[in-house]
């Protein structure tokens, strides 16, 4: 956003008539301070990784060698090629659900744990632009080991992609992600409000998730328990998705919607995540305000 | 010298400090009690952290629900290539090391998110590193409930797989020595590993929560628990073959079904390269597994103790880094 050096500084004090005048921002006002909230958060994410390189042992190369671990089982059963590129996908892919589970649905009642959360309920922002800062924060590491596990699985282990559909393709993964982010602000609502929970929840999250998602191998293959993983998990309709994209004409992917069913299934779930997660942390707002319980800690 | 003697009469001692006597120059005797005291209350709290937050359903349903989801994956895996005719004999295979590995997660986890818990969440680390006790009895015994977790999860997980996913389990056949000397030991490896860990994450930022997650994940891939280690390159074979906890999956597996696939042996694996026997018998699994769990302890303490130290020096214990 480009604003002219002359013009005030909407962040300069300024005389009003009253407490209510003084509140009543104007449009840009409002967006300003949430992109600079956006920005706030992402920083100590965004700084972390360079005061800490140990990230990227633990954080990438770590991963990369659990995916491996996926595809010396398929070698050892030599199962057809395809498979292991399923497995490269599905171990890119975790990366995000990981990141969505621990940096933001776990987040704001870690932010209670230290503290910060009355901060952010008492400050002239939406809670949402915090977690937003969270998922672009988390994002650039998220993205790189996605992208190493990706780049680096389909050199060595020599992944052969058939890619008719790339506009689909890149479609298919941005809605994922959107539906993912969205379905992680609604739990990080959930989990604040169940309290200690949310530590195991998200330990609990992982694996049954990896499972009913098909992560490992194809989805349809899980029949009524798979359909019911497309209609309610991101991941699993995502992951189904890019699979039959970047591996067009394989026999494995069967069972299963095609890729522009699957493609709105996923558009149907980021409205609703999203706008669910807008009611949630409105809710959660009016709880904190009025009953001041959120905010406590040590529960 | 004792306190009482050199303290005036009219102090009052607080209520638990026996008879009022601080003995800085104690007997090694008092010292052992006075460890497993303190091993006793960190495995009870640790205990009460892992479970007190819900009620006991819920709580076994989430302390299985991961290794089943593990196991089931495989086995899925499994049946997808194999058109649903997988052999029990590999069934067996991926049952046992998937389910044992809930151990090591357990384990390696257990002492690493202890470190994290007291310094960022419960900001105790530095009270419990400054109180009389040795912080590492501390971390043990706060694992030694994650491991006991672990250890339910894992025994579920036998259970379902010989129940309901076609493992033929014939108890009359068990090597049990080899699996009390293996279970013993493995466990001991385990917690080598999770004290390595807790080193680590002390060095480190709050983000180290995913650490231990990570490095168990590392080393699935060389310890041959879900494929023989003949499958892999001859550099991580290696890897696997001086690694316990190779070794100990070995030797559970020889123990509970014997006669199963080798994770070590087979052809085309570097056990049968540099022994010239297809697969270990049951003395070498105990001596390479005694052998290799002795390095990795005396490591593991050697590097924590190097980590305290260094911790101390650096002020770490009560440094917060939330991000």
């Amino acid at each position: 956003m480009s604003v002219a050096p002359d013009a005030p500084s909407i962040y300069v004090h300024r005389r009003t008539a009253s407490p209510a005048a003084a509140a009543a921002w104007s449009p840009r006002h409002q967006l300003a301070t949430n992109l600079r909230s956006i920005l706030g958060r992402a920083y100590p994410r965004l700084i972390g990784l360079r005061r800490e390189p140990s990230w990227l042992l633990f954080e990438i190369l770590l991963p990369f060698l659990t995916t491996s671990a996926f595809v010396f089982v398929y070698r050892a059963l030599q199962a057809p090629p395809e498979y292991v590129g399923f497995v490269v996908l599905g171990g890119a892919m975790t990366a995000f659900w990981l990141n969505v589970m621990w940096m933001m649905a776990a987040q704001l009642y870690w932010e209670k744990d230290q503290g910060n959360l009355d901060l952010y309920f008492t400050a002239p922002m939406s809670l949402m632009s915090i977690l937003l800062g969270m998922a672009i924060g988390g994002l650039v590491a998220t993205c790189l080991r996605a992208g190493v596990v990706l780049v680096i699985g389909t050199l060595l282990y020599g992944v052969v992609f058939s890619i008719d559909q790339w506009a689909l393709l890149i479609a298919v993964f941005v809605l994922t992600l959107v539906a993912l982010y969205g379905l992680g602000m609604v739990l990080a609502s959930l989990f604040l409000l169940w309290g200690r929970e949310a530590w195991h929840m998200t330990q609990a999250l992982q694996e049954p998730v990896y499972f009913v998602s098909g992560l490992n191998f194809p989805v349809g293959r899980l029949g009524a328990l798979g359909a019911v993983a497309i209609g309610i998990i991101p991941l699993a309709v995502g992951l189904d998705g890019m699979r039959q994209l970047a591996f067009a004409g394989s026999s494995a992917n069967i069972g299963t919607p095609k890729p522009e069913v699957e493609a709105l299934i996923l558009v149907a779930m980021a409205v609703v995540f999203i706008g669910l997660a807008r009611f949630m942390l409105r809710k959660l707002e009016w709880l904190a305000r009025n009953e001041g319980r959120l905010t406590l800690r040590g529960n | 010298m004792t306190a009482t003697s050199a303290s005036p009469p009219n102090v009052q001692v607080p209520a638990g400090l026996a008879g009022g006597r601080a003995r800085p120059l104690r007997t090694r005797a008092e010292n052992l009690r006075d460890g497993w005291r303190s091993f006793r209350t960190a495995a009870r709290l640790g205990w009460m952290t892992e479970s007190n937050w819900t009620d006991p359903v819920l709580f076994v349903i989430y302390s299985v629900a991961k290794p089943i989801a593990s196991v089931l994956i495989l086995i899925f895996m499994l049946e997808v290539i194999s058109g649903g005719n997988a052999r029990p004999e590999f069934r067996a295979f991926v049952v046992v090391g998937s389910s044992l590995w809930s151990f090591v997660m357990g384990g390696v986890a257990g002492l690493a998110w202890s470190v994290l818990d007291d310094r960022e969440r419960y900001r105790m680390l530095k009270y419990l590193y400054v109180s009389p006790n040795s912080l590492l009895i501390v971390l043990l015994g706060r694992g030694a409930a994650r491991v006991g977790i672990a250890a339910s999860g894992a025994l579920i997980t036998l259970l379902m797989g010989v129940l309901f996913l076609g493992v033929h389990f014939d108890v009359s056949t068990v090597d049990w020595p080899l699996l009390v000397i293996s279970m013993a030991l493995g466990l001991l490896a385990i917690v080598a590993l999770g004290i390595v860990l807790a080193g680590v994450v002390m060095q480190t930022r709050q983000d180290s929560w995913s650490y231990p997650e990570a490095v168990a994940g590392g080393l699935f891939l060389v310890v041959g628990a879900i494929f023989p280690l003949s499958v892999l390159p001859m550099p991580a074979q290696v890897l696997g073959l001086i690694n316990p906890l190779t070794w100990w999956l070995e030797g559970v597996r020889h123990a509970l079904f014997p006669g199963s696939v080798s994770g070590v042996g087979g052809p085309g694996s570097l056990w049968l390269t540099v022994s010239g026997t297809p697969v270990p018998g049951t003395a070498a699994l105990i001596l390479a597994l005694l052998g290799s769990t002795a390095v990795a302890t005396l490591a593991a303490v050697a590097a924590y103790r190097w980590s305290e130290h260094r911790a101390k020096e650096r002020g770490l214990f009560d440094q917060t880094t939330g991000s």
